[in-house]
């Protein structure tokens, strides 16, 4: 019934956005109990792109300078997970986790180590809210630290890999804004399986809809 | 399956990598503990297998370890945890040092057993040499910026100071850690060019050149330095390093160098116009001098001239008055004698001016008091100025008394009056005020005590170029056959022979003032010449006079009068000639000479007679006062030209005496 296997229906984008709330709030309660202090995650946005189009929304800041956090994983799906920030950004973004306590040439130093450890967190949990759903486990590589432009990020397409699961990801730590974007690379059967997870989750509360009413 | 857990992990291998590997089940209790971690955490493997890690490590339920081993093992997510955001185990290394160290979490999943692999990696050698590293990259940064001398500071974007180098104390007087935090203005003044650069060129535009600022020492004071202003972004923030030269030495060096220069300047053009001035002081002195040579030299000639002029009348009026006794009285003859000798007198009176502008008339000198003199000839003065003109008074009391020639001054006084009516044809008024005027410099003498007398009239004044010209003789104003121009020189000559001055000040339609000043009487002064009639005198005798002049047409003038008064009389031409009369036996009663003669003057030869016969009177005839000072008073006097009258006068004196 639809034309495009990668479109997704109103229904399945707020569902994902869903999902990927779900993730990242788990994630910023790990984040919390690390810095101390509130940490507000969220994902406003959801959408499928191709590789190509990812690479140029990661650079619409005129910023072709970007760092990201990498994972792989796999289990009913799989892919590459990617935690991505303007370079500027992902070290305002280490400077709010580790404290402005820190001077600048301390917060370079520890750059690499912290957001290897934050994009992880962050992954790890979006990636495991969607396997608990799921009751099955999957296995995530640990995170490495990729610097590049988009098309260094997204690679060249040698691999299977040519849909993005695009998600948009706010920070707010210690009263600083931080913005980044958190992406999916997956094939074309896993975007397939991710799309039936999602519907089943649809479902599964649909189902469960008449009873809350009543 | 623990047996096949405890067979794959525990092992050589297991015990001899070098980082810590610990292993857990699915109930997060220890069943792997490799050597390294034994030893770094100084819990040996019999005393922790079987024990959940948490309990081991009670500290840990802090951290987030437990959740990531749950998500492990329920999600297959694998983990890592840095010693930069967590504070781990307590480990410690062979010296007992505190380890950093990362823990790598993941899943081993050896179906149908789920385990737990924690990796702890030890990081302290490698976050050292980083340090060191930092440490000697900035040592090198530090030496060269703290050694600078000028102060370097910089700001973030909310102008916040960030950081500074150790030259701010020498600088500006601020401890290293007084200026964090701080904002950079309360280095500054409030109106200053530096925060409207700071706020204007925002990272975009450079500045190059120093600013020039007035900022402020930690003590208050202010100062002056340049500004050297660099942008930098970082950290998605703009951050702006401000480098501080003190240069208020200098700022202070150039306003005085400029201060110097002024006074300099100032001095130069103060030099000039003193020069300028004494310039013109210099002209004036020199014009005044001028003024007076020629005034003197005017005075020789007028006075030479009116001594000739002075025989010759002598000459006439005696032979008129011969004449006129010896013609029979014929009232028409009469009439014409008359009018020649009244021409002859007129001329005597003329010359007498002229002696007296230029000094050389003879004074009589006696003791004046104003306070007298001047109410006695107001009835005279009135009746010269006329009904038009109101005179006013006004003497001090105590007013000194001069030694002066009285008929003189009046003379004097007379013709300010009559000077003063010429310039009030309208009517008006005149003042004569009369003041001691004690100290001498300020009017411009060395001498004190001096009596000073103005005469002030309403009338039109004088210009300056005739105020200029106003003491010359012959100079006049009025009309011709109205002034013999001789009024004003005859005073200022009378002035100057009695040892006073005149100064005339005058403006254009306001009036004229003329002052004299006189000097006071000496303490002693001599007294008041008595003034003998000749109407008192006895009868004369018969005289035998020697006669001397060298102007034989005088000689025989006076011969005539005398011969006419009933005496007998020699004649000499010369001193020399007199005196080889006197020696021969021929007696002389009186000797009258003239003063002015080539060769022995007259009072050269009276005295030679008073050497050889003390007893001989001698008359001095003179047409003017040449006599040495203070001398003359030892012979009687006789002033040319005279009338037999006189003459008879002096002869009755000296032969008395």
């Amino acid at each position: 019934m639809r034309s495009n296997a990668t479109d997704l229906t109103e229904i399945e984008q707020d569902a994902l956005a869903e999902i990927a709330n779900m993730g990242v709030s788990r994630a910023a309660n790990s984040l919390r109990q690390m810095v101390g202090e509130q940490v507000f995650l969220s994902v406003p946005t959801v959408e499928i792109v191709t590789r190509q189009a990812a690479s140029k929304l990661v650079e619409r800041n005129n910023s072709k300078r970007l760092v990201a956090v990498q994972q792989t994983f796999e289990g009913p799906f799989c892919g590459k997970a990617l935690l991505i920030f303007p370079e500027a950004q992902s070290l305002e973004l280490v400077r709010s986790i580790v404290g402005y306590e820190h001077s600048l040439e301390d917060v370079i130093d520890l750059e690499q180590e912290a957001l290897a450890e934050t994009g992880n967190i962050i992954l790890n949990g979006c990636l495991a809210t969607i396997a608990n759903m799921l009751h099955r486990t999957m296995r995530m590589s640990l995170p490495s630290i990729v610097r590049g432009d988009g098309a260094t990020l997204f690679g060249n397409g040698a691999s299977g890999e040519q849909y993005v699961l695009f998600l948009y990801i706010d920070f707010n730590i210690k009263k600083r804004d931080v913005g980044g974007f958190i992406a999916l690379l997956m094939d074309l059967p896993s975007i397939a399986a991710l799309k039936e997870i999602v519907n089943d989750y649809v479902n599964d509360i649909q189902r469960h809809l008449p009873s809350h009413v009543g | 399956m623990l047996d096949k857990a405890t067979d794959l992990l525990v092992g050589p291998v297991f015990d001899a990598v070098d980082i810590g590997l610990v292993v857990l089940d699915s109930q997060q209790c220890i069943i792997g503990w490799n050597e390294w971690i034994a030893r770094v955490s100084r819990r040996p493997a019999e005393d922790v297998l079987g024990k959940n890690l948490c309990d081991v490590f009670p500290d840990l339920r802090n951290t987030r370890l437990p959740a990531v081993i749950e998500d492990a093992f329920q999600a297959g997510s694998s983990s890592i945890l840095t010693h930069t955001l967590n504070t781990l185990l307590p480990l410690q290394g062979d010296g007992g040092e505190r380890l950093l160290h990362n823990i790598v979490v993941r899943p081993v999943f050896s179906a149908p057993a789920k385990y737990c692999l924690l990796q702890i990696t030890d990081v302290t050698v490698a976050v050292i040499r980083e340090r060191l590293l930092r440490e000697r990259q900035n040592a090198r940064y530090y030496a060269i910026v703290d050694s600078a001398p000028d102060a370097i500071i910089t700001i973030d974007d909310s102008r916040k100071i960030r950081w500074v180098n150790g030259a701010v104390d020498d600088v500006l007087g601020y401890s290293h850690s007084e200026l964090l935090e701080q904002k950079i203005d309360i280095l500054l003044e409030p109106e200053n060019v530096l925060l409207p650069i700071l706020a204007k060129t925002n990272g975009r535009e450079e500045t190059r050149t120093a600013v020039s600022v007035v900022g402020r020492y930690r003590d208050g004071r202010t100062g002056h330095f340049d500004v050297s202003i660099g942008h930098w972004r970082a950290d998605r923030r703009d951050f702006v390093t401000t480098i501080w030269r003190d240069v208020t030495e200098r700022v202070i060096a150039d306003a005085a160098l400029r201060d110097a220069r002024d006074a300099l300047q100032q001095a130069n053009e103060e030099l000039e116009s003193r020069v300028e001035q004494r310039t013109r002081e210099r002209e004036t002195a020199l014009r005044q001098l001028h003024e007076s040579q020629k005034m003197e030299s005017i005075g020789q000639l007028t006075g030479g001239v009116a001594h000739d002029f002075n025989n010759l009348l002598a000459v006439i009026l005696g032979s008129l008055g011969l004449l006129k006794k010896a013609v029979p009285h014929d009232p028409r003859v009469s009439r014409f004698l008359d009018r020649a000798i009244q021409g002859a007198e007129r001329g005597a009176t003329l010359t007498t001016r002229l002696l007296a502008f230029a000094r050389r008339q003879e004074l009589k000198v006696e003791l004046v008091t104003l306070q007298k003199l001047i109410p006695e000839m107001l009835d005279f003065l009135r009746h010269s100025v006329g009904p038009n003109i109101d005179i006013h008074t006004n003497i001090s009391p105590d007013i000194n008394a001069i030694e002066v020639d009285a008929n003189q001054l009046e003379l004097a006084l007379i013709n300010l009056a009559v000077n003063a009516r010429d310039a009030m044809p309208e009517g008006g008024s005149l003042t004569i005020t009369c003041h001691n005027e004690d100290d001498g410099k300020r009017i411009g003498t060395a001498r004190d005590g001096f009596v000073c007398i103005s005469v002030t009239d309403t009338g039109e004044g004088m210009n300056e170029e005739t105020l200029a010209h106003a003491q010359e003789p012959f100079f006049t104003t009025k009309g011709v056959g109205k002034g013999t121009g001789l009024g004003l020189s005859m005073v200022h000559g009378f002035i100057a022979q009695s040892g006073g001055m005149m100064r005339l000040k005058s403006e254009l339609g306001k009036g004229t003032t003329v002052t004299l000043r006189l000097p006071r009487a000496r303490e002693n002064p001599k007294a008041p010449i008595a003034n003998i009639e000749l109407s008192q005198l006895a009868k004369p005798k018969n005289l035998r006079v020697l006669l001397v002049d060298d102007d034989i047409l005088v000689s025989m003038g006076a011969a005539d009068m005398l011969l006419d008064l009933g005496h007998s009389v020699t004649e000499a031409q010369s001193g020399s000639h007199a005196l080889r009369l006197l020696e021969s036996d021929t007696p002389f009663d009186v000797v009258v000479t003239d003063y002015a003669m080539p060769g022995m003057n007259g009072f050269e030869l009276a005295q030679r007679i008073k050497e050889r016969n003390s007893r001989l009177p001698v008359i001095l005839a003179t047409g003017y006062a040449e006599l040495p000072a203070n001398r003359s008073i030892e012979f009687e006097r006789l002033s040319k030209p005279y009338t037999a009258k006189d003459l008879a006068a002096a002869l009755e004196k000296a032969a008395n005496s």
